[in-house]
């Protein structure tokens, strides 16, 4: 899966177009560390990359500057605000995406680069199979690239506030981020997590290492039916774990959101695939041309 | 009369009652299973985690996650007190609906 590549020069900004194949989509981010607006594009980036298989020749390619560092850049591209999201083919601007409206990027990515499932010779990963290894630990916020994920399927959202890389207990309150957040602001901030990825987990831990059974079982039928999705681990965020219960008004978790439209919880997920085998089957990695994957040919990250 | 060693189910079930007049109610008390959990350390209620499976037509037209929230609603004091109920597994089918699973056999 792709990752989003940080670039810091402008010779590694010419060095890595000028690298790429006509045919390549590049995904070219502008932002500021000071603009909070970044951070949620950073983390839907994140997202979007790693559902894009790594093929050979690349299908996407997604960049990041800091508009301020690589100001000879930002100057080409006259950006005049962040965050700023050009899509460029073949060395030409054939869409850019201001704002922070997750779909309005991925659909100007999907227009361009085609859906992640397309073009994949069959190779789409799903999240790996659960087994005990210690998640990578996170990034700073420094570094909005190498997303902290588990195979193309599944996506860390986590990086969405500073967390802290155990997941274990509940820090009592959301390391680092302003704290008394006014509700308005997370809100808004809740609105676009939820849509951060068309479905959405809000689990207690993560899906190498779920905190909960619930959670667990949650992911294992996910994976189970092959379904491409985002996390996020609700432990290492506080705000976001009250939050979220009442901006839903759903008491528990883990939580289920298509759409951007909450599902509901394991018990809800298990009945709607009980009662209907289709569920879920436009985000399956089997919704790719070429027949399901096997399990033995999970991509892995790189 | 006697104190009940379930006070937490006892209100579910009261409440519940009062509020669907199911025609099927069956609460399983789970907490056992996860009294250990990391989660759980410190708690002393034997009364955290349940499985309620309720038949009722007041559910009739509605989307699932639309019942499951009349039943947080109505246990949700008992699901925001300290101590009270920290896991709901719920099964919500209208009196249609469960027939038609107990005659596929899956009820």
């Amino acid at each position: 899966m792709n990752t989003v590549i940080p670039i810091t020069s402008e010779g590694d900004f010419d060095s890595q177009t000028a690298a790429l194949p006509p045919s390549c989509l590049a995904i070219i981010y502008f932002h500021a560390p000071w603009a909070e607006p970044c951070k949620q594009m950073s983390t839907i980036l994140n997202t979007l990359a790693s559902t894009y298989p790594t093929t050979s020749p690349p299908q996407t390619t997604f960049l990041s500057l800091d508009a301020e560092e690589v100001s000879d850049v930002s100057e080409r591209y006259d950006v005049t605000q962040v965050p700023l999201v050009v899509l460029q083919k073949d060395g030409q601007v054939v869409e850019a995406v201001t704002g922070t409206d997750a779909s309005k990027v991925r659909n100007a990515v999907e227009k361009h680069a085609g859906s992640p499932s397309a073009g994949a010779p069959g190779k789409a990963g799903l999240p790996p199979a659960q087994n005990v290894t210690k998640p990578a630990p996170s990034q700073s916020l420094d570094e909005p690239s190498a997303p902290h994920t588990n195979g193309s399927g599944a996506a860390d959202l986590s990086k969405y506030a500073p967390s802290a890389s155990d997941p274990a207990t509940a820090p009592e309150y959301s390391s680092g981020e302003v704290n008394g957040a006014t509700k308005e602001e997370l809100d808004s901030r809740l609105k676009e997590l939820v849509k951060a990825a068309p479905v959405m987990l809000f689990m207690k831990g993560t899906p190498s290492a779920p905190q909960c059974g619930f959670s667990r079982q949650t992911v294992s039928m996910l994976r189970e039916k092959g379904v491409r999705y985002g996390f996020f681990n609700i432990l290492a965020d506080d705000e976001v774990r009250q939050g979220l219960k009442e901006f839903s008004d759903w008491p528990t978790f883990p939580q289920v959101y298509v759409g951007g439209e909450l599902v509901g919880g394991l018990d809800i997920l298990k009945e709607e695939f009980e009662n209907d085998s289709e569920f879920l089957k436009d985000y399956s990695v089997h919704a790719s041309k070429g027949g399901p994957a096997a399990p033995e040919q999970q991509a892995q990250p790189a | 009369m006697a104190t009940s060693q379930s006070p937490m189910e006892d209100a579910m079930r009261g409440k519940i009652a009062d509020c669907f007049a199911p025609t099927s109610l069956e609460i399983f008390n789970d907490s056992h299973l996860h009294a250990h959990h990391k989660a759980m350390e410190g708690s002393t209620s034997r009364e955290t985690h349940f499985r309620v499976y309720i038949t009722s037509d007041a559910f009739k037209s509605k989307m699932q996650p639309a019942r499951h929230r009349m039943v947080y609603t109505l246990l949700k004091d008992e699901l925001a007190a300290e101590g009270g109920i920290h896991a709901l597994q719920l099964r919500t089918r209208t009196t249609e609906e469960e027939d038609k699973a107990k005659a596929s056999g899956t009820a």
